[in-house]
Formats: C-alpha cells, structure tokens, sequence
C-alpha cells in the first residue's frame, strides 16, 4: 500500500493537475449526456423544474460528500456521517421548535457536528486507532443514542423562519444550490492553493514524505475532521429544513450514498488524489441516475444493480484512462 | 489487454441488468406480492361476510396457569423508534395499566430486519416472560421462533404483521387487507376521478404489508374501477427525503397525466402531500394514503389531502394486550367468536384466529382535529 | 508507512498474544459480570443458542480476516448473502433445479460473486473498497430484480436441519462455523498460504519481488469470501425457512466489527483468526447478556459501539507501550 502511495507521489505536478481536471470533465459530460439521452426520451426530464429539484432534493448529498472526500484524501474514512447528520437535524429541529432563536437552532448543530467529528480525528490521529473502527463505532453510538433519546418521535410545527432550504437568493436562485456550489468552490481553492489544502494530499499521499516536509500528519487528520464535521452540518442544516417535519431518525444507507460520491468523484480511496469539484459533481450524477431510471421506465426491481453497474463503470473507465495516460507519458 | 477484460465483464454485466428488465411481468402492479387475492364488493359498505373458518391458530405446550395472576409480557414491533410503533406501544402501556395484573415492556431492533427480530425474540424466551406479543417482519422467517416460545409454554399473540397462523395463538387485525385497499381506492377513483392515472409511493417491495394490500388494490381496481390507470410504484424505504424526491420525480416525469398518488406508509403519505404542494399542484394531484393524523394535519387543514386511511394504532396495541390477558386467563378459547377488550368493547374473531379491530378509519377535515397520534 | 508496517510486524508475535490474552479477559470478566445478573445467561442451551444465532456472521468473519491482512475490504458480502439467497430459492422454486443442486449453485454463485469482485481488483486495480462498494449496490440489485422481490417458501423439512436441527446436541450450523474456524485457523497459521497473507498485507511490492504470486492469492481470498457468505446464505435461508432478497443487509458492518474487534489491522499485515473468533463471540454475547440483563436495543447497540473503540484503544495503547519499552 504504502509502495503505491509513493509511486502516485512522483507524478509531475502539472500531470497531476490535468489528470484531475479530466476526472471532473469526464463527469462533467456523463451529468450533460445523461440529461440529453433521458431528455430525448422524455422532455419533461430537461424541464427547469425537473432538473432543480434534482439538485435541491440532493444538495445535502454533495455538501456532505465534500468534507468526506477531504477524509478520504487524508488516508481516512468515516462510516458515522449519515448517523451523524441525523443527529444534528435533530438537535437543530428540537431547538427550533422550543423556541430557541433561529440563529442558534441553525449554529449548535455546526458546533457539536465540528466537536464530534474532532473528537474522532483525534481519536484517529494521536491515538492511532484506524477511522473505520472509530467511526463504525460512533455510528452504533448516535444511531442508538438518537433512539433512545428521542423515541423516534417526529419533530413538526417548526417555524416557517427556520427554513433555510426555502430561501431563495434573488428570488430564483434556491438556497441549497448556492451553498452546494459556494462550498464546493471555496473548498477546491482552498485544497489547491493554500498550504494547509495541501497538506491535506501530503498527508494521503505519503505520510512520511509529508512529516519531512514539515507538515504534521496528526494536525492535519484532525483539522480535516472537523472540517468535515463543518461540512456534515451544514447539509445536516440542508435536510432538516427541507421538509415540513424532521424525522429524528438515522436516515437508512446515507452514508454509502456519501462515500460513493466521494469515490466516483475521483477520490483515491489509497489517499492523496482527488478534488471535491469531482465529488460534487459524483454526487449530482448520482442524484440524475437515480431520477433518470424512474423517467426511462426501468424496473424499480432493477434500479440498484444499474445503479451498481454504473458506479463500476466510471470508476473503471478513469482508471484506465489514468493508465493510458501514464503509459502514454 | 486487462482493460479489454474488465469492459467486457462491465459491459456482460450491464447488458444481463438491461435484458431482465424489458422482461416485466406487466400482470400485477409493482410492488404487489403473488398471493391470492379476495377483492371485495363494489358497493359502499359492503363487507364481505368471511366463510366461517375453523381455528389456524398454534398452542402453548404445558403453560403455566397464571389465571388472574400478573403477568409479564414482552411487545417486539418490527423496529423501535418510529411513530406508528410508539403509538402502539402507548396502547399496551395503557391497557397494561387499565387491567393492573400486566407488566409490559417494548423492545426491538433498531431497524426492520428479520434476523434482528428473531434475535431479540430468542433473547426473551431465554429470560423468561409469559407471553409475547409482536409485529412480524416477515410471516414465515419468525415462525420458527415463535413456535419456540410455544414449546416452551409461551403465550404468543400478534398485532399489525402476522405470522404463519401456526406460529402465534391469534393475530389482531387492523383491518382487513382488502378493507383498506377498497377504501384507498374507492377514494382515489372519487378524487382524482374514475378514469385517471395514478402512481404508488411504497417503502420497499419486500415488505409485507405494503405489498399485501397493493395486490388487494391491484385486484379491487380491476373489479370496480377498470378505467382508473395504475402508472407506476416507486421505492423509498422509511425515508422522509428520498420519499419526497420519488414523489417529486413522479410529478415531474408525467406532469399532467399523474392525477393521483398512493402514500402505502405513514412515512411516504406526508411527504407526497409535501411534494405536491410543493409543486403547487393541491387540488390538481389527489393523495391518498396511510398516515398518521398528526403528520397529516396540515396538509388536510391546507386542503391538499381530502382523506386519510388509518386505524387507530394505539387501539391496536391496546387490544393486543387485552386479547393476550383474555388468553392467559382462558377466557379466549380456539372456537371463541369474539373478545371482551375493554373500553373498546366486543371484538370479533375473523378467519379462524384473528381479532378484527374495526374496519379502517377514514380521517378527513371534519375530524382529523379530534386525534392526537 | 512501510516501516511503520515492519516495526509492527517485528512485535507482532507476542503483542497479538497480549492483545487476545487481553481480549479474552475483556470478554471472561464482562461474561461473569453479566452471568451474576441473569442465571439464565451462563447456561449451556443459552450459549448453544447463541452460537447458533451467530454462525451467518462468522462464517463470513473468517475470510474477511483473510481479506484484511491482506489489506484489502469486502464490503459486497451482505449482498452476496442476499443474491445467494435468492437465487437458492429461484432455482429450486422456478427453474426447477432440484433443491441440493440449488443448494450447491448458490453456494457456487457467491464463489464467482467473489470471484467478479477479485478479478476486477487484482486485473484492472480497482481499489478494494470502490470495487465492493460498487458490487454492494449490484449483488443486492441483482438479487432485488431476479426475484421482483418476492419471497420464496415451502421449503421441505430436511431442508431445515443445517439450520435448525442438531447433532450430538449441539446446532447443526455449529459444527460447520467450528470446523471452518479450525481449518482457517490452521491455513493462516502454519500455511505457506497463510504467510503470504501477512507478507501482502505488510509490504505488497516486497511480497511481489520476492516471487509470491500476489494476484492469484488475492483473486483466491475474495472469491473465498464470496463462497463462504454463499454458505452463509444457505444456513440463513435454512434457519428462517424463507428466501427475501433483503437477507444480510448490513452484514458487512456486523462482520467487519468482529475482525477489527479481534485485533486484525484494517491496514493488513496483522491478525488472527483466533482474535476474530473472540471478536466475534464477544459482540454476540455481550448483545445477549444486555438484552437478558434487561438492557434495551437501542441501548445496546451504544454499548457495543463503545466497547469496539474502547477495546482497540487499550490494545493499542498497551502495544505502543510495549513499542516503546522494547
């Protein structure tokens, strides 16, 4: 393993930029593909409404799935962030409507989301016990604890101010996108230009290398879990505030959906590779798959091994197309 | 040459996923099981009087006589942690508490699966308890278990999910599977009108229940609304957003043609309601489904949802606990044809061993505002 | 990294030792614990039951451990279990095979499943766990469409004794979950298979420039993943009489916290078969001793999420003690 990370660490600079640009411009195209092929099929697909609510139901997913693909090019993994999510819309939901001001119903899940998830980067970090058993065991944590806590009763009657997910910047621009999309921005300048983004690839790539460089892995693991936790908050924010009531359950496989985003996006599950401009759009073509398979009429029965056989696809296209270009120079 | 290798696996693979699926057995509506159905009349108010049947039910070897004596029961609902199951564990804590001679506890597995239940059943029969009541999963995988409990002298009552009738002493039904389907349907073909085209929103094709009552509805449809057109049903667990983004895809996808939408779940009812008046469709797109009152108010107070199809679970569970006092006390025998079950009367007994708790209730604007579950 | 995985190595044989010592311990004190509590708990039908319950998850347990000190992930093994399955029953039930040939494919579909999952790995480089990622929705979306989601039952009575019946007093499915235990326990242990695991799993480059044939070891390892969960199916299908394409969700999380519970490391090189059958036997018992002592199920599962990390804390902590002081 650590053979390959190193052998992945000599790539040109430049080469390595390319070749994640084409990863994203690859999905890039398959998300414009997808939408004209289902489109011809059935222009009702292409329709505005159509196509935003996509995005609006699933902003969450992508928002999630970058603070996750900054784990996973840290070397990490996290299985607890669906569990985690349901948890903070809980929190956020039970303030609102006990009447806290919105202010603070929309900030406690953004700090206890930030603590939970450091508290497990630094469990990883210093204490050196691998992020799967971590954060599996944080997931049976909040997944019975949420339970117990709450008896699954559903939170309603939150105010209509507590919507963030039905603001609408300049009245047409609903606000789930805006944040998808700012956030997903600001997190591919900042991992690409500043030191500590940087740092981040370092620390995936080659641990060693990284600490002879000056750059303290530990540090590095920790600040990119409570990044995560920032980014699982806010789209804990995102689902709460999309619907009239909050559940106040764990909701079933998000996790998966998150991690799978994150990898089909382009992220090295070995670490060190990757960008969450990749995942975010993974996250959308995920959310068009699943649209387009009710629009074309496939079988509900069959809806998960297309999904399945998709995910393979891509996955093992970039791969080649990685190794061509490498063999090619 | 291993990429050449890997495409054609891909490719064998995809291309097997694609072939079954335009093989579509198109005769019963997705999501329907295959067992036989029994549609009722088409007129209002016609409940088919049940072929009277003899006793199905299983019996505990040697169990000990707790005649008028306190009992402790276990209830193990599908899952723990969601509305309806708290609902009806409420009904057991208050029937519990009506008869004073009942201790009962709830207690399940976190998620709806077979395996987990069973474990948590075994568990019980271990510890020691006098009776058992519970919600299957799945009719056959918990049968062996419970008839287990049997041996062991157990009472065993069901409520909400049955077993195999073998495996459980009797089973108290909500309401019948074709009741509730000749209700949802009989009220889509009168809001969305007889000859319009609906979908279903169900949590997934596995579970029983759900793919129980849409065979029903599949059957009812074709006998008394020929032309109402079933478009297609969609998948969306137990979850709140994907529940949502079926429904909202639904709409999307045939616009005006969708005149209607089945919620089979108090989970997907809520949050088609929401999807459509998202969409600003109310009045335009009829829903129809399962649902609690409380999760429904204010679509029904908003007038987007005429009606609402439910039983009273937390009658339900009071009943369960009635019927299992009755049993340990001997008052409820095989061959009995009704049940003394407190504040809500004489039950009666229905296809050998089942206790019918009512026919569904249907809640609308008048009345919804006097329920609190 | 690769001399992290050497000085691990280098300490390997007698910190595993402690780390089990320490496990078993763990497991001995909290089992006389909640014995004191419950009479019920400590007695041989219980545990009998017990092992019973547990086997569809051990099963899979022990060539999971395989994939992991490898240094590899089997996330497809809970779908595995639910395409087998079904496809058990759909070719008894619709395709007419008669029922132990049935038997005999399913088992041998899980085999290729796994089979599928290690070529792709091994041949075009997928990472291990994209890979079974990916097969996780597949496997579980092949066995949703072939089935349509109906269920198969009415299965005939001899059917049901692997899962239900007895020999010798002790649950048929047992026997199997122990021999499998020794003959896996043995082949990692005093196999030259066995080492070429830990040598993959510790240095992969060096594994492949000292002549082992890498590739072929690990096609072998998942596809014996996938046959064991086609098992693992088969002894689930007999003990519930019943054939959903839902069976073994969630499986692979279940398995997972027993290997890594037992002190296999997720980075491979490490572990044994013996710290995952503790693993194992511990959450089951830990799980039945709670729920007997009167703890709740959403309870319990916080409990066994906490003992998983405070477990792999101490174990860690008392090898890094020994690291440093040797």
């Amino acid at each position: 393993m650590s053979a390959i990370a190193f052998s992945r660490s000599h790539g040109e600079r430049t080469g390595f930029i390319r070749r994640l640009a084409s990863q994203e411009a690859l999905l890039a195209v398959a998300v414009l593909a997808l939408a004209l092929a289902v489109g011809a099929d059935n222009p009702r697909f292409l329709a505005t409404r159509n196509l935003a609510d996509v995005l609006l139901g699933n902003a969450y997913v992508g928002v999630a799935a970058i603070g996750m693909s900054m784990v996973i090019i840290s070397g990490n993994i996290d299985i607890s962030v669906g569990a985690l999510i349901g948890v903070l819309a809980t929190i956020s939901g039970s303030l609102a409507v006990a009447g806290a001001p919105i202010v603070v119903a929309w900030l406690a899940p953004i700090v206890v989301g930030v603590a939970v998830m450091t508290l497990q980067g630094f469990v990883i970090a210093y204490l050196r016990i691998p992020a799967i058993v971590v954060t599996l065991g944080m997931m049976s944590i909040l997944k019975g604890g949420l339970i117990s806590v709450t008896g699954g009763r559903w939170i309603s009657d939150l105010p209509d101010s507590f919507h963030l997910a039905d603001i609408e910047l300049f009245d047409v621009l609903p606000m789930p996108v805006v944040i998808m999309v700012v956030a997903t921005a600001l997190a591919a300048f900042w991992m690409r230009y500043s030191a500590s983004g940087r740092a981040i690839y370092a620390t995936g790539g080659n641990a060693e290398a990284a600490r002879l460089c000056g750059v303290s892995p530990p540090r590095t693991v920790v600040m990119v879990f409570a990044l995560h936790g920032f980014f699982a908050a806010i789209a804990a924010l995102l689902f709460a505030t999309e619907l009239k009531v909050i559940q106040s359950t764990v909701p079933p496989n998000l996790e998966l959906t998150i991690i799978t985003a994150a990898v089909v996006g382009g992220v090295s599950i070995l670490g060190g590779v990757g960008t969450v401009i990749g995942s975010t759009l993974a996250a959308i073509l995920i959310a068009e798959i699943a649209s387009a398979l009710v629009f074309i009429n496939v079988s509900p029965y069959w809806i998960h091994a297309v999904q399945g056989t998709l995910i393979l696809i891509t996955v093992v296209a970039d791969i080649i197309r990685r190794r061509r270009r490498k063999a090619g120079g | 040459m291993n990429a050449k290798l890997m495409t054609t696996v891909a490719s064998a693979i995809f291309a097997m996923t694609l072939a079954s699926t335009g093989a579509r057995a198109a005769e019963r509506w997705d999501g329907a099981d295959d067992l036989p159905v029994n549609p009722l009349a088409c007129e209002a108010g016609g409940a088919a009087a049940a072929a009277a049947k003899p006793y199905d039910g299983g019996q505990p070897t040697n169990a000990p006589d707790k005649v008028g004596k306190p009992i402790t029961i276990v209830d193990v609902p599908k899952l723990i942690g969601i509305g309806y199951f708290n609902a009806t564990s409420k009904g057991i804590q208050d029937a519990a508490k009506e008869l004073g001679n009942v201790k009962a506890t709830t207690d399940g597995p976190t998620e709806a699966k077979i395996d987990e239940q069973i474990k948590f059943i075994d568990n019980y029969i271990t510890r020691g308890v006098d009776g058992i009541l519970f919600a299957a999963n799945d009719p056959v995988a918990i049968a062996p278990v419970l008839k287990k409990a049997l041996s062991k002298g157990i009472h065993v009552v069901g409520y909400d999910a049955n077993s195999s009738p073998d495996a459980r002493e009797w089973f108290v039904n909500q309401a019948e599977f074709n009741g509730i389907a000749k209700s949802m349907i009989d009220s889509m073909a009168k809001e969305a009108g007889e000859d319009k085209s609906f979908a279903i929103v169900t949590s997934t094709f596995t579970t029983p229940n759900q793919a129980r009552w849409i065979a029903e509805m599949w059957a009812y449809a074709n006998k008394c609304h020929p032309k109402l057109k079933w478009l297609e049903t969609v998948e969306a667990q137990e979850d709140n957003v994907l529940s949502f983004n079926q429904a909202t895809t639904l709409i999307n996808k045939y616009g005006d043609k969708l005149s209607g939408l089945f919620g089979m779940t108090s989970v997907a009812t809520p949050a088609s309601a929401e999807a459509v008046t998202k969409a600003k469709l109310c009045g335009k797109v009829a829903v129809v489904g399962l649902a609690t009152p409380n999760a429904m108010k204010p679509y029904v107070n908003a007038d987007c949802v005429k009606s609402v199809v439910l039983w009273n679970p937390v009658d339900l569970g009071y009943a369960a606990t009635y019927v299992m006092r009755a049993v340990v006390d001997g008052k409820l025998k095989p061959g009995a044809t009704s049940v003394d079950a407190g504040k809500l009367g004489k039950l009666n007994v229905v296809n050998g061993s089942e206790i019918l708790l009512g026919s569904p209730f249907i809640f609308d604007k008048s009345n919804i505002k006097n329920f609190d579950f | 990294m690769a001399a992290l995985a050497a000085n691990l190595r280098s300490v390997a044989p007698r910190w595993l030792g402690r780390h089990e010592t320490l496990l078993g311990a763990i497991l001995v004190v909290s089992l006389l614990i909640l014995g004191g509590f419950n009479e019920r708990f400590l007695t041989i039908d219980n545990l009998l039951n017990q092992g019973r319950l547990m086997t569809e998850v051990g099963l899979i347990a022990l060539p999971m451990t395989f994939v992991i000190i490898t240094g590899g992930i089997d996330l497809s093994v809970g779908s595995i279990v639910g395409l087998c399955a079904i496809l058990l029953g759909y070719s008894w039930k619709n395709w007419g095979f008669p029922l132990p040939a049935a038997i005999v494919f399913a088992v041998a579909v899980g085999g290729l499943a796994g089979f599928a999952n290690g070529l792709l790995i091994t041949r075009v480089k997928v990472p291990p766990l994209i890979m079974t990622i990916a097969t996780l929705a597949l496997y579980r979306g092949l066995a949703e469409g072939v089935s349509q989601a109906h269920s198969v039952r009415g299965y005939p009575e001899w059917f049901f004794f692997v899962g239900q019946g007895q020999w010798l007093g002790v649950p048929t499915q047992l026997w199997i979950l122990v021999a499998a235990i020794a003959v896996s326990g043995v082949a990692l242990d005093r196999t030259t298979f066995g080492r070429a695991l830990y040598a993959i799993g510790a240095n992969e480059t060096a594994a492949r420039f000292s002549g082992l044939p890498v590739d072929r070891i690990k096609l072998i390892v998942y596809s014996l993943s996938g046959l064991m969960a086609g098992l693992s199916a088969y002894v689930l299908v007999s003990r519930v009489t019943t054939t959903r394409s839902d069976m073994g969700i969630g499986y692979e999380l279940d398995v997972i916290a027993a290997v890594v519970l037992g002190g296999t490391s997720i980075f491979g090189g490490l572990g044994t078969i013996w710290g995952t059958v503790i693993g194992l036997v511990m959450i089951q018992l830990l799980k039945n001793g709670l729920a007997l002592t009167g703890v709740k199920g959403d309870a319990t599962i916080v409990v066994i999420g906490t003992v998983l990390i405070a477990s792999t804390l101490i174990a860690s902590s008392l090898q890094r003690r020994r690291e440093y002081g040797g």
